[in-house]
């Protein structure tokens, strides 16, 4: 049994309080694609908490989920 | 209480020093994934119960814990090794698991200072496999042992139920001719050494994690499996001796390796994370995902420590060697504090970087 | 890469580390927490604490929702992950958090169908995708994580979807700094506050803060000009002798927070009359359970929990470290009874803890402090 809970060489999701800034590039049903400041993108971004939302917007997201 | 608190802080610090230093126990109740990862649980496994059971009482060559074991056949010394390969997925973009079954083990020969010579492939298969699967990998294996310049010599295959193998396992041996140029020994780093490395970090990992398709993210990068012979062979005709030790760095990454020298020598590595070559995609995926990309698999990066004075031709003739142009020298080796591996920021703080303790992506390789 | 990179400079860091050094009184040590988990990571991410002059400490808070996750709480969940036909969803971190006799990741290597996921929406994907099989989600976090939790929730009950639930562990991050601050030996001198759990619940819930216990905060971003800055608005404040909650991260934090989100959070949780905390006991309403009217996605009604309070050692003085009453190697069962192997509290759990770090990386201090 170890005693290590979270990674030390990373942020766990919850732990960190981590928020990821992304850039709204389309809606669908499924939630938005956002690309993140490196140009990576991410499918399925749930928005309903910051809608109305268009592409170009920017988001906060944190574990999946634009919150801010 | 008769103690003041500085001398019980050292007291308790002592403690600490004492109960880590102890030989490692395996005590755990069954294997989890973590014993596989490189990091601490693996490290428990082998020197607490793989190492003991093998080794004679008086010493024995596995108890260096290095890439390859040595056996010396009349006047020739021979560099011994294996690897098993379960990576998940088969194919990810730049390579797949018959390339790395090849380049995994002659890289674990390439860096104990062998020439590599001679594979043996084995094959464990699940039942179900399709052909072309097969036949891919099959190709792949042969390609890459003819790119490395080595002979596959001896194979097996078995074929297992459906569900006992994940699509396919390789395991794969190599032998290799120890170089008369090459003294390398993971404990034999020096304070002043300058510590290199072949190339960007990280991209084989990155490559696998984005290839698992588990988080959504679209991003381009590429395993950087490759044999690394003609890097160390480079190195070892600019520096010779005066190279102390050559490590590939694949499961656990740059840190995991760095952190197995400084303990082993006893000496602590300054890194200076600045100076990492790491490129943008794998910088932004690590970024995201929260795991510091030295960490991070690699499959064709290796990690050298050379004496300061041969520290720039070592340097310049990796960078001669095609694929390892971004080759950099990024820390050095001190005294203090030994066994600990030090990272000066790039924002200009310190902070120490530790061994991996968990597993941030099984099946790596 | 740019909006990130201007918040990296260190030549900028070097400027603010020698403003907060000409903000200190020398005789006089400071001590600020910094309440969440993210700041600390940071802190040591970028080496921040080592820009600091040596009077002013950081002290890491209780701010990390996985690490003070009791150890009942880990058995239920195995408990759980245990029946048959349960593919049993958490985030990674969690598989590593000791329960009374074993991990996540123990269970999972016993044949639990234990599964990682980033999202709670993730764990609702898999019940779609496997409708024959009971699909239940470990929720733990802050505000920050809860609003995910509660969204998959309205979408999981919208959907009709019948094999989903939760374990909920969400908790809520007033409650622990109000029972540090009500402690008397407390003596932390000003707050880093969270940047993303204000994104969601605004600022006010910190103000009382100030207004009650006369210490300053600073709601602050985690790059690691924010920290700095942060650190150097604390000082400010405590040199000028004012105290408020000051919000450092206005690119991101509204001062009212996220309405919609709060307002998602009320339709489907509800506080808990009390929660434990490792290392910190019982604290009431700190934590969220599913509402009544999302009782149906509550795992702790459709499974059988052992819902057995496991006691934290009595030895473990984890609630003196986070208040900066004692360092941990003054603790009675630091690097003895507790270890990083065998950890008891949370601040040795969480290897970002105060403990834990310690313990690792000690030497290093002290090797510091000789130069």
């Amino acid at each position: 049994m170890s005693g290590d809970a979270c990674d030390p060489t990373g942020r766990c999701i919850t732990c960190s309080d981590e928020g990821v800034p992304m850039r709204v590039v389309s809606l669908s049903g499924e939630g938005a694609v956002c690309v993140d400041d490196d140009g990576i993108s991410h499918e399925g971004v749930a928005v309903e908490l910051v809608e109305p939302v268009a592409p170009g917007d920017r988001v906060l997201v944190h574990a999946g989920v634009a919150i801010g | 209480m008769s103690a003041t608190p500085t001398s019980r802080e050292q007291r308790i610090l002592e403690i600490i020093d004492t109960a880590r230093s102890k030989p490692r126990r395996f005590r755990d109740n069954q294997v989890t994934l973590a014993h596989g990862a490189g990091g601490k649980a693996t490290r428990t496994l082998i020197e607490g119960l793989l190492v003991p059971a093998f080794s004679p009482p008086d010493g024995g060559t596995l108890r260096a814990l290095a890439d390859a074991g040595s056996i010396a056949v009349g006047g020739t010394r021979l560099a011994m090794t294996t690897d098993s390969f379960v990576v998940k997925p088969l194919r990810f973009p730049g390579g797949s698991i018959g390339e790395l079954a090849v380049n995994g083990t002659v890289n674990d020969l390439a860096v104990s200072g062998a020439r590599p010579l001679a594979l043996s492939v084995s094959l464990i298969l699940e039942e179900g496999l399709e052909s072309e699967v097969l036949r891919a990998e099959v190709e792949a294996i042969a390609q890459a042992a003819r790119a490395a310049g080595v002979e596959i010599v001896a194979g097996d295959t078995k074929v297992v139920e459906r569900g006992a193998a994940d699509g396919m396992y390789i395991c794969t041996s190599g032998i290799g001719a120890l170089d008369v140029r090459a003294a390398l020994a993971p404990d034999s780093l020096k304070p002043a050494d300058q510590v290199l490395v072949s190339g960007p970090v990280g991209e084989h990992g990155t490559a696998i994690m984005l290839a698992r398709d588990q988080f959504d993210l679209d991003a381009e990068v590429e395993s950087d499996t490759c044999s690394l012979w003609p890097a160390v062979d480079a190195l070892l005709d600019a520096a010779g001796e005066e190279l102390h030790c050559i490590r590939d760095a694949t499961r656990g990454g740059a840190a995991s390796v760095l952190n197995e020298l400084a303990r082993a020598s006893r000496v602590s590595i300054t890194v200076r994370e600045a100076a990492v070559p790491i490129s943008p995609v794998v910088h932004a995926a690590a970024e995201l995902l929260g795991i510091d990309p030295m960490y991070l698999a690699n499959e064709g990066r290796l990690i050298a420590c050379v004496a300061p004075q041969a520290a720039a031709r070592a340097l310049e003739a990796l960078r001669s060697v095609p694929g390892c142009e971004r080759s950099a020298a990024i820390g050095e080796v001190r005294r203090e504090p030994p066994g600990m591996v030090l990272v000066e920021t790039s924002f200009g703080g310190r902070r120490v970087m530790d061994e991996l303790v968990g597993d941030p992506l099984p099946r790596i390789c | 890469m740019k909006f990130v990179d201007e918040f990296r400079d260190a030549q900028l860091g070097r400027v603010l580390a020698g403003e907060i050094l000409a903000r200190v009184e020398p005789e006089r040590h400071y001590k600020v927490m910094e309440v969440c988990g993210g700041h600390t990571h940071s802190i040591y991410k970028y080496g921040i604490d080592d820009l600091l002059p040596d009077n002013v400490e950081l002290v890491h808070g209780p701010g990390c929702p996985v690490c003070v996750i009791p150890m009942g709480r880990v058995d239920d969940g195995i408990a759980v992950a245990r029946h048959d036909g349960v593919i049993f969803t958490c985030f990674g971190d969690m598989l590593r958090v000791p329960g009374s006799e074993y991990t996540l990741l123990d269970a999972k290597a016993q044949g639990a169908d234990v599964r990682m996921v980033y999202s709670p929406l993730d764990a609702l994907r898999i019940a779609r995708s496997e409708p024959d099989r009971e699909v239940v989600f470990f929720a733990i976090g802050f505000e920050t994580t809860a609003p995910s939790t509660a969204l998959t929730l309205k979408r999981a009950k919208a959907e009709g979807i019948k094999n989903f639930s939760c374990i909920c562990n969400h908790v809520t991050i007033v409650p622990p700094l109000r029972a540090l601050l009500e402690s008397p030996d407390m003596r932390l001198d000003g707050f880093i506050g969270p940047g993303h759990v204000c994104t969601v619940v605004g600022a006010r819930p910190f103000e009382f803060i100030p207004a009650d216990y006369a210490r300053p905060v600073v709601i602050s971003g985690f790059e690691p000009l924010d920290i700095l800055q942060s650190i150097l608005m604390i000082l400010s404040q405590l040199a000028e002798g004012r105290c408020e909650v000051e919000n450092q991260y206005t690119r991101v934090v509204p001062r009212e927070g996220n309405l919609r989100a709060l307002e998602v959070l009320a339709e489907v949780f509800e506080l808990r009359p009390h929660f434990e905390w490792r290392g910190l006991g019982f604290i009431s309403q700190s934590a969220l359970k599913l509402s009544s009217a999302y009782r149906d996605f509550d795992a702790e009604e459709r499974f059988q929990v052992p819902g057995v309070r496991v006691a934290d050692p009595k030895a473990c003085q984890c609630g003196e470290v986070l208040k900066g009453v004692i360092k941990p190697w003054e603790c009675k069962v630091f690097g003895t009874a507790c270890t990083p192997e065998h950890a008891i509290g949370t601040c040795m759990v969480s290897p970002e803890g105060a403990c834990a770090a310690y313990y690792n990386f000690g030497r290093f201090a002290r090797e510091r402090t000789a130069v």
